[in-house]
């Protein structure tokens, strides 16, 4: 047994070795991980032939089996496991990739059986994955805070894919244990801002590879690069297989989603994304794919009309999303330092205005934008705080709205 | 397969996660099995601790029964475990069966999986046999002292460790479900306007 008020990583500890003979090591050391074999971890089979069935039952039994032992080691026996069992680490990446989501086509487990098994797996995942976010469970048991940061980040036991995957995966009812871990992480480990910043390009990308796939016209993705000679013989969202088009709206769904919930629960990554231009990309992306992809829904013949509503239903969700992304980087970035008063404030009240004035180009972005979240509304609260706002300025970009609503032809709600 | 994800795109694209090998890994599920079945053993319940406690409290006739279901419990957990395992792997499949049984008194579909997991597919006659065996021995035992004794021979009915981390944590199944803005229109077609301003 470790030793007490010392941090894990300074301990030492005396115990028999392989042959018998006592020797000290330092807690924290491959030696004192046991060999237990951790499996990966393999999504519930959809149609459920009862030898898959009877498979994943078993695979999801060890799994869970393995992490409640995990979660009753003592503190120092369990870091080192995390820090060296490389089956443990296959095992919960294994979970983050392949565990179904609430918004997959297929969620629903097939039997109770395997729901009651996956939701043990569920829960026991999060908890492994929550003791791996706390450096201090106790006054006896801690961790130094800089040594913590460094062991999570050397050793990809948290990186920005997992922390999203966390997000989406728990996020909807554990906001706010999540929103503690992914601090702490975050504070312990400032590299991780670092990560957020590389990662945000990539994000981006994904948009862009949307609108490539779509056949559209796409800003950010080809300024840079010549536009091939074959580019016109790209299929569009309207003659793409409908297997693409699924894969295409389900691949849109999961992105908007997983980048809402991130941001939901943990705001302080809006500035990363803010600085990055991801609003302006995420405005045009949406002008410019969304009625498409909506033309394409309607208009193409699905054989199957449940299917059709229901990537219908994708479609309008990742536009909420999308919608409620823009609202959460404006809120975060510019409305609350507002809000909170500040020296920079009309500096903040410049950018929000601007941003306004910026989505009056994409108009039906603007629209649905204004029905979720009304511009007046920020508008009259920044003239509040502000009242050396110009007038002028936000009775153009008001009128702006206005005429952005007769031109898509849609009707304000009162 | 799993559907098209940003997190895949990510850890594809970026340089921010350690690249993993998901290749499926063959007889994974063997491996566990074989390492169940070491940690097992491992676990402070010996078969001559069985057949000592099977033996010491009974009568001369009442011994001589228990040690042959004893035996006919060994000859099924070797057609459980498999004829190329030794005498030691035999035994610690002897002392599951007996564990798993001792309080059953027919194999329900609980057992069929807890000895599936530990042997892998096995005959369905020696589960039967073995739970029979256990049953016998148990009747002339009493089944509150084979209890007591399990519970404390056995390190896994006794654990050793502290209180487990999150038990007392209120955890939420919830997961995000779609949130549309509207619903496609009936129709499912809107009529585009066509232009005539040619």
């Amino acid at each position: 047994m470790a030793c007490a008020q010392v941090p894990l990583d300074e301990q030492q500890v005396t115990e028999p070795g392989p042959l018998g003979k006592e020797q000290t090591l330092p807690a924290l050391h491959p030696a004192r991980k046991e060999e237990r074999c951790f499996v990966p971890y393999k999504s519930p089979p959809e149609d459920g032939s009862p030898a898959e069935v009877e498979e994943f039952l078993e695979r999801a039994k060890f799994i869970t089996e393995d992490l409640e032992w995990l979660l009753a080691l003592p503190h120092d026996k369990f870091w080192c496991q995390v820090v060296f069992d490389e089956s443990l680490q296959r095992c919960l990446d294994s979970y983050l990739h392949l565990a179904p989501r609430g918004l997959d086509l297929s969620a629903l487990p097939s039997s109770p059986a395997v729901a009651d098994m996956q939701r043990s797996v569920h829960r026991t995942v999060f908890l492994t994955f929550l003791r791996m976010a706390t450096h201090k469970e106790s006054k006896d048991n801690f961790i130094t805070p800089a040594v913590f940061g460094e062991i999570i980040y050397d050793n990809f036991l948290f990186d920005i894919p997992k922390i999203l995957d966390l997000c989406v995966l728990f996020g909807k009812g554990n906001s706010q244990l999540l929103h503690k871990m992914i601090e702490n992480i975050f504070t312990q480990q400032p590299s991780y801002y670092s990560d957020l910043d590389e990662t945000v390009p990539t994000v981006l990308q994904v948009f862009d590879t949307i609108l490539d796939k779509c056949g559209l016209y796409c800003e950010g993705a080809t300024a840079m690069e010549p536009m091939k000679l074959s580019a016109h013989k790209q299929p569009t969202a309207m003659t793409m297989s409908q297997q693409e088009l699924v894969d295409l709206i389900l691949y849109l769904c999961d992105s908007t989603t997983t980048i809402h919930a991130f941001l939901d629960i943990f705001p302080a990554a809006c500035s990363g994304f803010h600085s990055n231009g991801f609003l302006s990309r995420l405005t045009s992306f949406y002008e410019t794919a969304v009625p498409d992809l909506e033309k394409a829904l309607r208009k193409r013949n699905f054989d199957d009309k449940g299917l059709q509503e229901d990537l219908w239903k994708r479609l309008s969700h990742s536009c909420r999303k999308m919608v409620e992304t823009a609202h959460l980087l404006l809120h975060h970035t510019c409305l609350q330092p507002i809000l909170e008063g500040g020296e920079n404030m009309l500096a903040f009240a410049e950018e929000l205005l601007s941003h306004f004035t910026s989505f009056l180009t994409e108009k039906r972005f603007l629209t649905d934008y204004d029905e979720q979240f009304p511009i007046a509304d920020d508008v009259s609260l920044l003239q509040q705080a502000l009242p050396v706002i110009d007038e002028t300025r936000t009775s153009y970009l008001l009128q702006g709205v206005e005429s952005a609503w007769d031109s898509v032809g849609r009707q304000k709600p009162q | 397969m799993s559907p098209p994800r940003l997190t895949g795109a990510l850890r594809s694209f970026s340089t921010v996660s350690k690249k993993e090998d998901f290749t499926e890994q063959l007889n994974d599920l063997k491996t566990k099995r074989l390492k169940r079945r070491e940690l097992f053993a491992r676990e402070g319940l010996t078969w001559q601790k069985i057949v000592h406690f099977c033996s010491e409290h009974q009568d001369k006739a009442k011994q001589q029964a228990a040690s042959q279901e004893l035996k006919s419990l060994l000859l099924a957990a070797k057609q459980i475990v498999g004829t190329e395992h030794g005498q030691e792997a035999i035994e610690s499949a002897a002392i599951f069966l007996f564990e798993t049984f001792h309080n059953k008194d027919h194999v329900g579909t609980e057992e069929t999986r807890a000895i599936k997991q530990m042997f892998g597919p096995f005959p369905s006659s020696a589960a039967e046999a073995s739970c029979s065996c256990v049953a016998q021995l148990v009747a002339s035992l009493g089944e509150s002292r084979v209890e007591d004794f399990i519970q404390t021979q056995s390190s896994r009915h006794n654990p050793q460790r502290g209180s487990t981390f999150g038990r007392n944590i209120a955890f939420s199944y919830d997961c995000y479900t779609l949130d549309p803005l509207e619903d496609l229109p009936c129709s499912g077609i809107h009529e585009e306007k066509v232009s005539l301003d040619f």
